[in-house]
């Protein structure tokens, strides 16, 4: 059974039918092809599939598609600013925050919120902040001194 | 893996209330951390659900309002609504703190006050600290509204006094005078977002070297989390020294496993929580080193 | 030593850009039309002979485009890098509770999954096997029939007279230690699509694969097909750790034996349960150390006994538990050395390669027994390790002879040491709580009236925290070494306006493999590393080089690259310097210019590309690499068992909570030597990571089982470490001279990783007084000496 649903996209108005049971997570990844956002547990533990829903990180596995609707969705997709790397994604890939790859995205996603909140978050702060994604290659340690970096200062 | 189902989005608790009137394959949707892996997971739970009735459209549900003598949180207010309110950390700072370690921030985010003890799991983080402050719950349906302890309203594993046309609404707080004191301790396999072996919330009152009031709640190591009672009345009047603190630590290891029997887990969790305990109500009364 | 202008300095990955946007594809982000998805089928049991499939319930279904099972198979059943013991799909047996009889494939994934369980099998149950210590008993179920015992491999090393060595030695030490099965914990689940192209094309294999020729050569097997019609992409690998191997292998001949069934491309990808259900474990070991030594601290003789739970395959385990024999001992100079290694089947999740392979156990054992003898005689870790530690010409235990390279041994544990101010702070520990190992025994017993404390049993706040600091440091073999082929190939085609193709046909697994090779190639051409683009690994193009393992890739895949690349460049000196008339030693290399020094002439690179063409030399070629010679006996264990080793030494500093065993680790301080750093940032990262993958094994990670069944089916329960688990990690580089490989760079990833455990388990003992034999020295093992777990399989039990 579908449902309509109007929500803003990465800044753009988005006008869809979806199944309502259909999970977030997958309406981005397959109807919407938004193939950033992985998938990694299903339960919300790794937070591979975090986006940011009404300035809030979430876990999109654990949210139906039908609940963003009238929300203002942002996915790894809208990170890049006119066309350019925004400070943070230029600082992941300067500091060494990227080996696999995999939970970028939604690590990313956690430390964009947090700075929407917070513009000079402290490393505890930070760490809170994404201790909800897991990242098995990095140890974690170029991930926060690059959202560190990517901080107003 | 998702059955069919539809989805619901009531933008008034009156609407909801109808909504769940009468209907049993109807199930209330906030956070969704548990009915949405549920049902992804294909959980025999939601195999007669055909209904979701999301309520994080209410304004109500997720309102925190305050007033001279109480705080009330909207059953369906995310963790981190809690964790931020000003009145919350000033007046309910044990509710605060119990909130701020549950789950990761994305499971703050969406997960629910109401949703962490609708299913009386008992390693529940926020239920000790609600026990100590002795929070009442707000329980309403088409044709009732009824207040009562969430003491009494807990009943047992996974069991509650909930019907099944209810919806439990707010979280009712009331304000202590001062002089009262407390503290909260999770133990988790490690730090970041670690699902509780043990949780204990201490609250009480000590005057003139006396303890005049105090309150003990655990959770994840009873089959609910609940207020010791036994043990509190027990301290009451006693002096406010590291003996009787001993004495009371011990005691709870016993009324403990009167409750819960040898579980697989009590070779670590007894003693840990007589050390927790005891450990607990020592900063209680003699504040931090 | 040789300036650079590349290799050491910080290089943007060659994949970041991608990685960073989201729009680098893995696996699963490849959709096809027409794809069909294929859904396991499997049997609740641990062992047990399969009497009957039935399909009934399933075969007429819309669903269910097609079922597929072993008669699909036109060729090999079974596989298996050593021995082919693991089925494709499975016939005869169930052995472990992973196994899969049958796949539904079909275009809805989410109706097959529903579908799955209707498929009925009729099994008869067997005994079922779970203690390796048991595997070998006469009456032991048999896992594999067709085998004469359950015996995997048995590896014997023998050097000098053990006995006499401890007729020797003034003390004697005998202790049994165990590790735990261990998840990989890529956060990517495996996923791979097969795409048919046809009778004379064969199938095309797109996926998160480690090895993507091994994954080749199976898939050939299988299908019945030569190896040129079997071509297998690597998409976006997201982390693998040695995890992405076999079970890709198999997973992809699985899709490729239903993408030739349905004429369709066939995706498989795993959930996360699914994942740690069927994918193979680090293994558990099961070790006894005898080590006799004198007064004065030398060692003078160790007798180990290690049994390896190699679960219900084969996999890597005879190569795993090679590097154990060979290393056992540790980087100590022990005279009378005899040791046998063990691999045996059970009914447990099966074992094979993971980041380590077969060196975190030995060393969880040996390092703490090194600060054991230390204690034991009033001396300091350190000092221990001075008196038995290998230093230029010393002899290993396999009677190799270290001399063609620094070892480095003693000034990267030194070098730790300072940074820590370990000694110091270890013996204000060791006397600080020295009060700590009576208070721990509060809880040793399981009789219920022991679970009530008494007042002097209860731990005042202040009194509850205990520092501790540990170190660890070992030595590894690096490469291959004697287990196998050792060599390598890699593509460069330098194009006319001075850029150019690379591939090696080792693969990237994340580790920032493509962006090493890169500045190794960048280095030699005098090219900035952005002119060098990386292909996509595929076996059509690269040559095999041998597996993506053994922390091999920047020693041998960096020689290869570096052959490539010096080929080129004299072709290109030779040209410019006709030319110019000029002397060939007067051409330079540098920012993406060719100059010489006679003329004071310069071009770019590009023109430099285009006087070579002209020329008429060869602007492409293939690079290769062979290690050294090595060598084993199989009988003795004696043997040059790899051709040059790497040196490290972690330190942990942590806290330990005697109330409830809660460990906090504040600190780790890594010194390496893995030669020459080439990538920095990458070598960073691997620090970092494989310090918390160490950590993690010490304290948190453990898959236990139950009857053969995996308890940690997800990562809720399954605890890998968060951001917020190690508050600290320094990283410090020693780069020790070696002539191999490209400049002498050597190996980390895998050194990084083998510390951590060792090194957390000597820091406990610090803090408690208490020594840990059983790995992860978690809650219950601190408080109780033994693990505790849930009666069933019960998620959520109390």
């Amino acid at each position: 059974m579908k449902k309509h649903i109007k929500f803003l996209l990465n800044g753009r108005e988005m006008a869809c039918e979806v199944e309502q049971n259909k999970r977030l997570l997958d309406f981005l990844r397959e109807d919407l092809q938004l193939t950033g956002t992985k998938e990694g547990c299903s339960v919300g533990e790794c937070g591979a599939c975090t986006i940011i829903v009404d300035k809030l990180a979430v876990n999109s596995c654990l949210m139906l598609a039908v609940q963003v609707d009238g929300a203002e969705v942002m996915t790894v997709e809208g990170l890049m600013e006119n066309g350019e790397l925004s400070k943070m994604q230029q600082q992941f890939i300067d500091k060494g925050a990227i080996q696999c790859g995999f939970c970028t995205p939604g690590m990313m996603m956690s430390a964009y919120a947090l700075i929407m909140h917070n513009p000079d978050p402290s490393v505890e702060e930070i760490k809170t902040a994404i201790a909800g994604n897991l990242c098995r290659c990095t140890g974690y340690k170029q991930i926060i001194e690059a959202v560190s970096c990517s901080c107003g200062k | 893996m998702i059955a069919q189902f539809e989805v619901l989005a009531p933008k008034t608790i009156q609407e909801a209330l109808q909504l769940i009137s009468g209907n049993p394959r109807a199930k209330i949707l906030a956070g969704g951390t548990d009915v949405i892996t549920g049902f992804h997971q294909g959980s025999s739970r939601f195999i007669d659900t055909t209904t979701l009735i999301d309520i994080n459209h209410i304004p109500e549900m997720h309102a925190i309002t305050e007033t001279d003598s109480h705080i009330v949180i909207g059953a369906g207010t995310p963790f981190t609504h809690i964790v931020e309110n000003p009145g919350v950390i000033k007046y309910f700072p044990l509710l605060a703190e119990s909130c701020s370690v549950i789950g990761s921030l994305q499971i703050r985010n969406r997960a629910t006050i109401g949703g962490n003890f609708i299913n009386n799991a008992p390693c529940a983080d926020s239920v000790p600290a609600l026990l100590v402050y002795e929070a009442k719950i707000r329980i309403q349906s088409a044709i009732s509204d009824r207040e009562m302890p969430l003491a009494d309203f807990l009943v047992k594993p996974y069991k509650t006094q909930l019907k099944p046309d209810e919806i439990v609404t707010e979280v009712i707080l009331t304000k202590f005078d001062d002089g009262y004191k407390g503290n909260f301790y999770k133990l988790g396999r490690r730090r970041g977002v670690a699902i509780s072996r043990l949780t204990i919330a201490v609250f009480g009152k000590v005057e003139n070297d006396i303890i005049t009031d105090i309150r003990i709640a655990s959770g994840a190591v009873t089959p609910i989390g609940m207020r010791i009672a036994e043990l509190e009345q027990k301290l009451i009047g006693k002096p406010a020294n590291d003996d009787s603190l001993k004495e009371a630590a011990i005691e709870l290891g016993k009324i403990i496993l009167e409750k819960t029997g040898i579980r697989w887990s009590a070779p670590y969790k007894l003693p840990v929580m007589q050390q927790v305990c005891y450990q607990q109500l020592h900063t209680l009364v003699f504040g931090k080193e | 030593m040789k300036k650079f202008n590349v290799v050491g300095k910080p290089v943007t990955r060659q994949d970041a850009y991608e990685k960073a946007t989201g729009t680098a594809l893995y696996a699963d982000d490849y959709t096809f039309p027409g794809m069909l998805y294929g859904v396991m089928v499997r049997v609740p049991a641990s062992h047990a002979i399969i009497d009957r499939i039935d399909y009934s319930a399933v075969a007429g279904n819309p669903a269910v485009t097609a079922i597929v099972d072993h008669n699909d198979i036109p060729a090999q059943k079974k596989v298996g890098p050593i021995k082919q013991d693991q089925p494709i799909f499975s016939w005869e047996k169930i052995v472990t509770p992973g196994d899969v009889v049958a796949m539904l494939v079909g275009q809805n994934e989410t109706e097959l999954l529903q579908l799955r369980d209707k498929v009925s099998v009729e099994f008869t149950a067997l005994p079922v096997l779970t203690d390796p210590l048991k595997s070998m008993d006469p009456d032991a179920p048999r896992i594999h029939p067709q085998y004469e015992n359950n015996a995997i491999v048995h590896y014997p090393l023998r050097k000098g007279d053990p006995e006499k060595g401890f007729a020797e030695s003034d003390y004697i030490i005998e202790q049994t230690y165990t590790t735990q099965f261990i998840e990989h914990g890529y956060i990517e689940p495996e996923a791979v699509i097969a795409i048919p192209l046809g009778k004379a094309k064969g199938v095309k294999i797109l996926g998160s694969i480690q090895n993507p020729h091994t994954t080749r050569k199976v898939v050939a097997l299988v299908l019945g097909l030569p190896l040129t019609k079997v071509r297998v992409v690597q998409a976006e690998m997201g982390g693998s750790f040695g995890g992405k191997d076999d079970q890709m292998n198999i997973l992809s001949a699985r899709a490729a034996v239903a993408a030739v069934k349905t004429n369709r491309p066939v995706k498989i990808r795993f959930n996360r349960e699914e994942s740690i259900l069927e994918s193979y474990k680090r293994h558990p070991y099961h070790m006894h150390y005898k080590v006799g030594f004198t007064n004065e601290g030398k060692l003078k003789s160790m007798r180990i006994h290690i049994t390896a739970d190699g679960g219900a395959y084969a996999s890597m385990s005879p190569f795993v538990t090679w590097r154990t024999v060979v290393q056992a001992t540790g980087p100590y100079e022990v005279e009378n050395v005899f040791t046998d290694v063990h691999a045996v089947y059970t009914n447990n999740p099966y074992t094979g390669a993971m980041r380590g392979f077969g060196s975190p156990q030995p060393i969880f054992a040996q390092e703490q027994i090194m600060d054991e003898i230390a204690l034991k005689l009033g001396m300091s870790p350190l000092q221990i390790r001075e008196i038995n530690g290998f230093k230029t010409g010393s002899v290993t235990a396999s009677g190799q002879k270290l001399d063609n390279h620094e070892v480095n041994l003693s000034t990267v544990i030194n070098k730790a040491v300072e940074e820590t101010n370990f000694v110091e702070k270890w013996q204000k520990n060791q006397k600080d709580n020295a009060d700590v190992a009576k208070q721990l025994n509060f809880a040793n017993d399981s009789e219920a009236n022991q679970f009530i404390l008494t007042k002097d049993q209860l731990i005042a706040p202040d009194k509850t925290w205990r520092k501790g600091i540990g170190l660890a440091a070992s030595y590894r073999g690096c490469s291959l070494g004697a287990e196998g082929i050792d060599v390598t190939s890699a593509y460069l085609s330098v194009q006319l306006d001075g850029s150019a193709y690379l591939l090696c046909g080792l693969a990237e697994n994340g580790q920032g493999l493509r962006t090493t090779f890169c500045i190794v190639a960048a280095e030699i051409l005098g090219l900035t590393v952005d002119k060098i683009f990386y292909l996509e690994q595929d076996t059509a193009i690269a040559p095999d080089s041998g597996p993506t393992v053994a922390s091999r890739s920047t020693l041998m895949g960096g020689g290869a690259v570096r052959n490539a690349a010096e080929t080129i460049r004299e072709r290109m000196v030779r040209s410019v310097a006709d030319e110019w008339k000029v002397s060939a030693d007067s051409i330079t290399f540098a920012n993406n210019t060719v100059s010489s020094s006679e003329n004071n002439k310069s071009v770019t690179f590009a023109d430099a590309c285009g006087i070579t063409y002209k020329h008429k030399e060869n602007l492409a070629t293939i690079g290769f690499y062979q290690a050294p010679e090595v060598s084993w006996e199989e009988e003795t264990g004696q043997g040059s068992a790899y051709f040059t080793y790497v040196y490290g030494c972690q330190i942990a500093e942590i806290t330990v909570n005697i109330a409830t065993g809660q460990v906090y680790v504040e600190k780790v301080t890594a010194v390496h030597d893995p030669g020459t750093v080439l990538n920095l940032q990458g070598a960073l990262g691997q620090v970092y990571g494989g310090v918390t993958q160490g950590v993690g094994y010490g304290i948190w990670e453990e898959i236990s089982v139950h009857n053969g069944k995996i308890r940690e089916m997800n990562l809720d329960q399954y605890l890998l470490p968060t951001s917020k688990e190690i508050d600290d990690i320094t990283a410090i580089f020693i780069e020790g001279k070696d002539e191999h490989g490209a400049w002498g760079a050597k190996s980390l990833g895998e050194p990084t990783l083998e510390l951590g455990a060792a090194a957390v388990a000597n820091a406990i003992q610090n803090a408690t007084g208490t020594r840990f034999y059983h790995n992860p020295i978690n809650l219950e093992e601190i408080l109780l000496n033994r693990k505790l777990y849930p009666e069933d399989l019960k998620r959520g039990s109390l």
